[in-house]
């Protein structure tokens, strides 16, 4: 799957909405704080797109409501914004001690084979770069089971890639536009000097 | 009874190799440095997972860049000016 026209149509309203929201706010702030809003407004922006069924964008914006609580409110509609900011995320499931205790149990009482030996790294391998996902997607701490987690994580780029898209357009346009703005208006006021 | 417990989550982290291959490929298609390697089934799990852990940061460092910019040409232009409206028509 990759960024739809209609995915990438709908982020920018809804940043644009954001960003209407922070408008007082922005001519009066410095430049970090205002970076700061420019991107808590791509977040939620980027998080309603999947309209709370996925669980990164349930915890992105649980996270982003903790930094900007009003801004949330009013991205999303009332009701909504209610729900998901108090919705309670699952409590977290595995309980790491006891399963690496008992793994620990169970290695003691076997002896295995040089190919078992292989495929036993190779697995841990595989669920320590897991983890290292986990850390990376919004709410992966929630998810004990791996299925869900790779799905999330799908979901979750193609949304990243969506927001980068956008913004990416809209920045380069806006730099250009300014300079091709300042541009004219120097080469109109040089014209009107001279006459 | 906690073995039970523990054996059920056990469980949960460990996935059957098949719906592992069938993520890890959705997961290469979306990475770009993977699918610009020449073909090669042989790209492992890990690899494969380590990789998509760099891009996802590569991403967010990138939007952080993007906000970092806009801010700074916000920052930059005067409020009055011909360039603002030029910004904020793209903006708001």
């Amino acid at each position: 799957m990759q960024p739809t026209s209609s995915m990438k149509e709908e982020f920018l309203k809804k940043w644009q909405m954001g960003l209407q929201i922070y408008r007082p706010l922005i001519d009066n702030t410095s430049v970090s704080e205002r970076r700061k809003a420019i991107k808590l407004s791509a977040d939620v922006a980027m998080a309603s797109l999947r309209k709370g069924t996925t669980c990164w964008s349930r915890a992105l914006i649980q996270k982003t409501a903790t930094e900007d609580n009003f801004l949330v409110r009013q991205m999303l509609s009332g009701i909504k914004a209610e729900t998901l900011i108090n919705k309670k995320l699952p409590k977290v499931m595995c309980h790491r001690k006891i399963v690496r205790r008992s793994k620990m149990i169970l290695r003691r009482r076997q002896s295995r084979s040089a190919i078992e030996e292989v495929a036993a790294k190779a697995r841990k391998l595989v669920k320590k770069k897991t983890q290292g996902l986990r850390n990376v997607v919004p709410g992966g701490e929630f998810m004990s089971n791996d299925v869900l987690l790779i799905q999330e994580t799908l979901d979750y780029i193609v949304s990243l890639q969506t927001q980068v898209n956008v913004m990416r357009s809209i920045v380069d346009a806006a730099e250009a536009g300014s300079e091709r703005t300042a541009y004219y208006l120097g080469k109109l006021k040089f014209a009107i000097e001279d006459g | 009874m906690s073995n039970r417990r523990s054996r059920q989550s056990s469980s949960a982290l460990r996935i059957s190799d098949d719906q592992m291959i069938d993520l890890v490929s959705k997961l290469r298609v979306l990475l770009p440095e993977i699918r610009e390697r020449r073909r090669s089934d042989k790209v492992s799990a890990s690899k494969v997972l380590q990789e998509t852990c760099n891009y996802i940061r590569k991403l967010h460092r990138e939007v952080y860049n993007l906000s970092d910019r806009l801010s700074q040409l916000l920052d930059s232009v005067d409020e009055d000016s011909q360039e603002a409206a030029v910004i904020r028509s793209l903006l708001m």
